[in-house]
């Protein structure tokens, strides 16, 4: 990166390529650039190479079955920080095919095969151009616009249907099931023979067989039933003795199409569908999803507000991480201890989030310009004590039986590493990215809510490997802690919440992402709204599926064993990879 | 011999098989309850008094279960597998004497079933033929998890045996004998760990990854491999497991106090020859808490990193440490 | 018959017949199991004899530490479930013909042998004194110690072998 990268201009992108590449996005409400789809490459690359843009953060597509087209929209940003560059590619649908990225951004490759698999978008030198969430053999791509689903009724909620006069109906009632499927011609349930995953095996990397000793793989499935995949999750390893050779992640197990479901559903209606997401970090998916939507209805957030906001999400990254290190720990084979001293630490804080929503995990906290209710005097008490006794006193205990035992150490060290350049290459968000010793923290590198206002800094490792994770969490931990000390400390008091509540809010058409640097990574929302009560386009950039990307560059070369830990250390949550 | 000689015998053995297997029972509560205080837990209290009955509740689960039987196993190797584990595990305490003697019922009863003279290498023996029954049961279930956890648990089990047999030279070395009663003869004094620091400690990891206990545990790295050995298993088949590890641990705990901490003696254990079995209980006790303690505390190391432990580390100690013990042997008796 | 006679004979019909099936079966981790019975029958004839110490000795190094390594290689090749091929190949009659020959002279020269013919003593040994005469001899010079060592050299070629056939050689040079 030289110099000039640093302050080119986006405002003269136009003219820097031939005219007719590039052109600026002038539908009111959106922005960014419209790329044409057979530059595509050349502009990525000019993008990555000369201004900076090297972390492409979200891939994701849009139809606008009216126009008869798709938006493929393309969000990157230089990991020195600063605002995004949004480009998109538009093609027809009857011709949904876009060049693929993930030669240059290899952090694509998931989301390309999510575009696929949902949108039905080929994207054309893609290594591994498999479905991801939907198996197989499914018929049709389900965020299509003309895609319905079985029992479908109307285009949006609340379907009349559901309440004739007053009274709730069950849906499987009015629709027994086996009206409603659909399947595709020539397909007989009863003598359908499951193909094998040819694909996905031959897909696997090999070594070269050592002819003298006549040696061979062995391919193991680890999952989709299997203790430590955190959820139903399946890794597919080919083994040379204990070695790992290659590895493939299947998910989709747990998949249910949270985006066309939320598409269906009016704005407001999403907000509690979000906590559903990453279950154990609720707030923070309240919160980037409260941001995006607000950005599209420009809504400014009560003080008050945005410090509760604020301080529940810093809560929430606390509970998270002791979550994840306790569970790193089991997954190292400390028979539960380490995890429930820390469940016992993250108990408290639900504790907290049951008092001031009423849930303990779905908490459903954030409203489109505030909160839903206000923290009591006496919460705010309990925050206190926690955050200058109890948590601080409890992580030093963690700290000190834990990171330097001698067993974790030599488990965790050097395993599983990512360097810098791989870790941005690979798009890894969160706690990952950081150990890689990539100081990017959304937090500051794009500063939302007052988050400019706080005092706390970006913690980094040296190393890239497990025990740099381990360390980055515990040390994020005290970073949390010194955030909501001020927050505790600055708190005003006023409104909580902008306007009057309502069930049904305005939102102006237009694009919007929004994005918060959640416990995991980068959470983020893209929302495309026409104006109606339903988001248009609702599209989740959920970070632990993107971290996933790197999984297998990680693991390659290790030991079964530590496969396990590398996973661990990423922090999946299958709610939100699966989605 | 005498018709009583083999009714005593008898009654021992019996006695002994059905203490191993009641203290299985009780070792899994203990563990249980154990790590759940260690966990800021309860544990299992609520059937019977502390919990007391939960073995029998679990007994009762694990007959009712279904036997499952994978359709590509080998399946007489694959029954067979669970038998062959548990019967070395119940009879390698067979030459542990409890006590010198008392008397009962007239008779002047010896608190040994066997003193053989090469008890040792009896104890050598069994334990060596212990690895087949989890080799044959990750074989026979043909998964590839099982495999591995047999293949693990084969490798594993040699290298360690050398250093486990070569830690228990040196109790022989001192008492002269492979004799245990005389070996615990000669502790009468000095139990064999404090002269004896390092074959005690090596005896000590070695048993850990002998039994296949945390952080050895390896074979079975729930992690890992699931279950490793005993994955495809079910009903009593998987409790015949489950119960060969758990008599192992007694076993390796008897056989440990008895060769470094000089088994039955203690103060007083002269005059009350009832005292003997107390003590070495006792002693199996604390073994067991240990264990329990560990496995409740530290994480698995991993396979690449146990190998190396025990060729280049655990190998080489117990080798010097016979070496020296031998030398200070032959220097300090009197010819 | 006394009781341990046919003891004894049952024993050898176990060793026996176990020996025969290791050639016979087809799986080769079969064979292996049936090894171990067959070593197994060797040890309790060892232990018929009153000697404890070569029973255990012979469960401890042949069943505990060979044949274990034996199946431990077993499980390390490919297909070990599989039954492959027929047992016996084209000249299988040839064999027979040929190790019946071998065997009947064995026993003729046997039988004839004048030396085989002598009555066994029981040799008057304390109990443990053998071994102890047993370990003597090992490493007296005017014993067996030249052998003993040889064979230690042995072992250790074979080690060294072992380990220059298995090494990642293009790791090493790299």
């Amino acid at each position: 990166m030289t110099e000039a990268t640093l302050i080119n201009p986006l405002d003269t992108l136009v003219d820097q390529f031939p005219s007719g590449w590039v052109k600026k996005d002038e539908r009111p409400g959106y922005s960014g650039f419209i790329v044409e789809r057979e530059h595509l490459l050349e502009f990525a690359r000019t993008m990555r190479d000369d201004f900076g843009f090297d972390y492409l953060s979200m891939v994701t597509a849009s139809d606008y079955l009216a126009e008869g087209k798709f938006d493929v929209v393309y969000y990157a940003y230089k990991t020195i920080g600063g605002p995004a560059l949004i480009f998109k590619v538009q093609v027809p649908r009857e011709d949904a095919v876009v060049p693929s990225l993930v030669a240059l951004y290899p952090g694509a490759d998931f989301q390309e095969r999510e575009v696929w698999d949902l949108m039905g978008i080929r994207f054309e030198g893609h290594p591994d151009l498999r479905r991801i969430l939907m198996w197989e053999g499914f018929e049709g791509h389900p965020l299509r616009k003309d895609w319905k689903e079985p029992f479908y009724e109307e285009d949006v909620k609340p379907y009349k249907s559901r309440w004739p006069e007053g009274k709730p109906v069950n849906a499987d009632d009015r629709n027994p099931f086996n009206d409603n499927v659909q399947y595709p011609t020539g397909f007989d349930p009863e003598r359908w023979v499951p193909e094998a995953e040819t694909l996905l095996y031959s897909g696997l990397q090999r070594t070269t067989h050592n002819e003298e000793f006549k040696t061979d793989e062995l391919i193991v499935n680890m999952g989709p039933q299997h203790p430590s995949t955190h959820g139903v999750f399946r890794m597919v390893v080919s083994l040379q003795g204990e070695k790992i050779v290659d590895l493939k992640p299947v998910m989709g197990y747990l998949h249910r199409n949270h985006e066309k479901i939320a598409e269906r559903n009016t704005f407001l209606q999403n907000m509690p569908f979000t906590d559903r997401l990453d279950y154990t970090t609720s707030m923070s998916n309240n919160f980037a999803y409260a941001l995006a939507v607000e950005k599209l209805m420009g809504l400014q957030v009560p003080e008050r507000a945005d410090y509760i906001r604020v301080l529940m999400a810093e809560l929430t990254r606390i509970m998270n991480h002791f979550f994840a290190t306790g569970f790193l720990l089991n997954d190292l084979g400390v028979y539960f201890t380490a995890s429930l001293y820390a469940i016992e630490e993250r108990e408290l804080i639900l504790d907290i989030f049951e008092e001031i929503s009423g849930s303990r995990m779905m908490c459903n906290y954030f409203r489109f310009g505030g909160v839903v209710r206000d923290v009591s005097d006496e919460v705010l008490k309990k925050i206190h004590n926690l955050v200058y006794d109890r948590i601080p006193r409890k992580l030093d205990q963690f700290d000190a039986y834990l990171t330097n035992n001698e067993i974790l150490r030599t488990r965790c060290e050097g395993v599983g590493v990512l360097t810098a350049d791989q870790a941005i290459a690979l798009s890894t968000a969160g706690p990952i990215l950081r150990a890689s010793g990539v100081p990017y923290d959304v937090r500051r590198a794009d500063p939302y809510s007052i988050y400019d206002r706080l005092e706390f800094d970006v913690i980094t490792g040296n190393h890239g490997d497990i025990y740099d994770r381990y360390l980055v969490r515990v040390a994020e931990i005290k970073e949390s802690i010194k955030i909501v000390k001020q927050l505790l400390r600055d708190i005003p008091s006023g409104p909580i919440l902008a306007g009057k509540p309502a069930y049904q809010v305005r939102v102006p058409a237009g694009e919007s992402y929004g994005r918060v640097e959640g416990p995991k990574g980068e959470m983020g929302f893209y929302i495309v709204s026409n104006g109606k009560p339903n988001p248009e386009r609702y599209h989740v950039r959920a970070p632990t599926f993107i971290n996933l990307t790197s999984l297998a560059p990680m693991s390659r070369g290790e030991k079964v064993a530590d496969v396990v830990v590398i996973l661990g250390a990423i922090d999946i949550v299958l709610g939100e990879v699966d989605r | 011999m005498d018709a009583g000689m083999i009714w005593e015998w008898i009654i021992k053995s019996i006695f002994l098989i059905l203490f191993m297997t009641g203290g299985f029972a009780y070792v899994t509560l203990l563990e249980r309850r154990v790590l759940a205080r260690m966990q800021v837990r309860i544990g299992p209290n609520r059937v019977g008094k502390f919990g007391l009955l939960q073995p029998i509740a679990d007994a009762v689960k694990l007959i009712f279960k279904e036997e499952l039987i994978p359709a590509g196993a080998d399946k007489l190797m694959f029954i067979v597998a669970p038998v062959i584990t548990v019967i070395p595990a119940l009879i390698i305490t067979g030459v542990i004497p409890w006590g010198t003697s008392i008397n009962l019922f007239g008779r002047e009863i010896a608190l040994s079933i066997a003193n053989v003279n090469v008890g040792v290498l009896y104890i050598m023996a069994v334990t060596s033929i212990s690895v087949y029954g989890i080799t044959l049961a990750g074989w026979s279930s043909n998964n590839k998890y099982a495999m591995f956890g047999g293949l693990r648990s084969t490798a594993q089990m040699i290298s360690y045996e050398l250093a486990l047999g070569l830690s228990l030279v040196g109790p022989i070395l001192l008492a002269g004998s492979m004799n245990v009663m005389d070996i615990v003869q000669a502790q009468k004094t000095l139990p064999f760990a404090l002269l004896q620091p390092a074959g005690f400690i090596v005896y000590f990891m070695a048993t850990l990854a002998e039994i296949n206990r945390a952080p050895f545990d390896m074979p079975e790295a729930e992690q890992e491999l699931t279950a490793g050995y005993h994955t495809e298993y079910s009903s009593m088949k998987f409790a015949l497991f489950f119960m060969a590890e758990y008599i192992k641990m007694i076993a390796v705990a008897m056989i440990g106090s008895t060769m470094f901490l000089g088994g039955f003696q203690g103060p007083f254990v002269d005059q009350l020859p009832w005292l003997g079995p107390v003590y070495l209980f006792g002693k199996v006790i604390v073994w067991l808490f240990v264990d329990i303690w560990i496995r409740a505390t530290l994480p698995r190391i991993r396979y690449d990193k146990l190998m190396a432990l025990g060729w280049k580390v655990m190998y080489p100690i117990a080798l010097l440490n016979v070496f020296i013990t031998g030398i200070l042997v032959v220097l300090t008796t009197k010819r | 018959m006394t009781t341990l006679q046919i003891v004894f004979l049952i024993i050898a019909a176990i060793t026996l017949v176990s020996a025969c099936l290791v050639v016979m079966t087809r799986k080769i981790m079969h064979a292996a199991l049936w090894l171990v019975l067959s070593l197994m029958g060797v040890a309790m004839v060892y232990a018929t004899l009153q000697s404890g110490f070569y029973a255990v000795v012979q469960v401890l190094v042949y069943i505990g530490a060979i044949s274990t390594l034996i199946i431990f290689a077993v499980m390390m090749t490919r297909n070990v479930m599989e039954d492959v091929g027929p047992q016996s190949n084209r000249g299988w009659g040839l064999a027979l013909v040929g190790s019946l020959i071998l065997f009947a002279g064995t026993s003729a020269i046997l039988l004839t042998w004048d030396k085989a013919q002598t009555v066994l003593q029981e040799i008057p040994a304390v109990n443990g004194e053998n071994i102890q005469m047993l370990g003597l001899a090992l490493v007296d010079p005017m014993g067996f110690l030249i052998p003993f060592e040889v064979a230690s050299v042995l072992l250790l070629a074979a080690l060294v072998a072992a380990i220059f056939l298995t090494a990642d050689i293009k790791r090493s040079r790299s």
